[in-house]
């Protein structure tokens, strides 16, 4: 999986939101909010480029006091749920 | 040659032509924001009667609104914009990569052609300095300006002239691209500008800003504070620029923010009627933290 160019991560007061700031997404017309997690597997994800759920799990057990199985099952529902915003493919 | 000087939101460019062109374009609009010549200025425009080899253009990024698009990509390295209007190419711009220097391309020098490249340029030119070109209808008030916002066909206009025909002391400042800055004390300044979409309305002046409205069509009028991400997001519908230029990007963001955090921000449901005027103005107006 990868994320779609032209996807910005921002911070607004103290909020986290994506926004489409590419030449591919510039008409993208909305925002997607994320939580610190989530906002910090995206900025993993980008540097990672091309990614698995397995290596996103492996980042949020590094920070978070969570079990690999929990982990997994986050990853995957925030990771599909980024999919069919069109945020990643 | 010939140089003019324009001071727009205490921003100086300067319009070059070569002075014997058949200067067809009509450059009243700009008039009252005509300045002396400095060597400050944010960006140089020069007016190019010829054609521009477009071989080499390669295309990023259409923009279209009511008939006019532009085409906006590079020739090489350079950023390069395309202006139509109803399908006709009415002028090519070509900058810097830095946006500090542009050329415009254009046979018969039309008001279109030049009238775009000068808007985008600004726009581009002073992304990084907490400027924004906004798409707005915006009115002065009590010494304060009510800016208006809202998708095309909203009815930006519509409720700027409620507010001039129901509500006393309330003037035009801009109808459609006024400029909003904030200056280094924090405070908070709406611009006339020599662009006002179909509407002759070029003032020279400024206000501090009262409030922001976001405008929505409905069925009654109904008024409430905006959230500050609803703000930003309200804001970069607004603002134009080229926000696949991470830089350009990068700037807009920090003005938009400064704005989402700092201005007095709201959302109003809206009929054409005297009563949205009303409601509007009672309410931002008095709780615009003035």
């Amino acid at each position: 999986m990868r994320l779609k160019k032209g996807f910005v991560l921002r911070e607004v007061c103290s909020e986290k939101v994506i926004v489409g700031e590419g030449a591919e997404t510039v008409d993208f017309g909305k925002m997607i909010s994320l939580n610190d997690t989530a906002a910090m597997l995206w900025k993993t994800a980008e540097e990672l480029g091309d990614f698995t759920v397995d290596e996103l799990a492996d980042a949020l057990t590094e920070v978070y006091e969570v079990n690999r199985e929990q982990a997994l099952s986050d990853v995957q529902k925030l990771t599909e749920g980024w999919k069919e915003a069109g945020l990643a493919e | 040659m010939k140089e003019i000087y324009y001071k727009v939101a205490d921003h100086v460019f300067a319009l070059e032509t070569t002075g014997n062109e058949n200067v067809v374009f009509d450059l009243t609009q700009y008039e009252p924001f005509v300045t002396d010549p400095t060597v400050d200025v944010v960006f140089r425009l020069r007016l190019c009667p010829t054609q521009i080899d477009m071989n080499d253009f390669s295309l990023e990024v259409v923009q279209e609104d009511e008939g006019q698009s532009i085409n906006a990509g590079r020739i090489g390295e350079r950023p390069c914009f395309q202006f139509f209007l109803h399908e006709k190419l009415k002028g090519v711009l070509v900058c810097s990569t830095d946006y500090r220097h542009g050329e415009i391309y254009a046979e018969d020098c039309n008001a279109f052609g030049i009238n775009n490249a000068l808007m985008v340029m600004y726009a581009l030119a002073t992304s990084d300095k907490h400027t924004a070109l906004f798409h707005s209808s915006v009115v002065s008030y009590q010494g304060k300006a009510y800016m208006f916002l809202g998708a095309s066909g909203t009815g930006k206009s519509t409720h700027s002239r409620l507010w001039l025909k129901y509500i006393e002391g309330t003037e035009l400042i801009n109808d459609d691209n006024p400029v909003v800055r904030i200056h280094d004390d924090g405070a908070i300044i709406v611009y006339g500008s020599p662009w006002s979409g179909k509407t002759p309305c070029y003032r020279n002046v400024s206000y501090p800003l009262g409030a922001i409205v976001l405008l929505a069509q409905a069925p009654q009028n109904v008024i409430r504070r905006l959230k500050p991400i609803e703000a930003y997001a309200a804001l970069m519908m607004s603002i134009s620029g080229k926000r696949w230029d991470k830089r350009l990007a990068d700037g807009l963001h920090e003005t938009e923010s400064l704005l989402a955090t700092h201005a007095s921000m709201w959302h109003l449901d809206c009929l054409p009627d005297e009563e949205a005027a009303k409601v509007c103005c009672k309410e931002v107006s008095v709780k615009s933290g003035a």
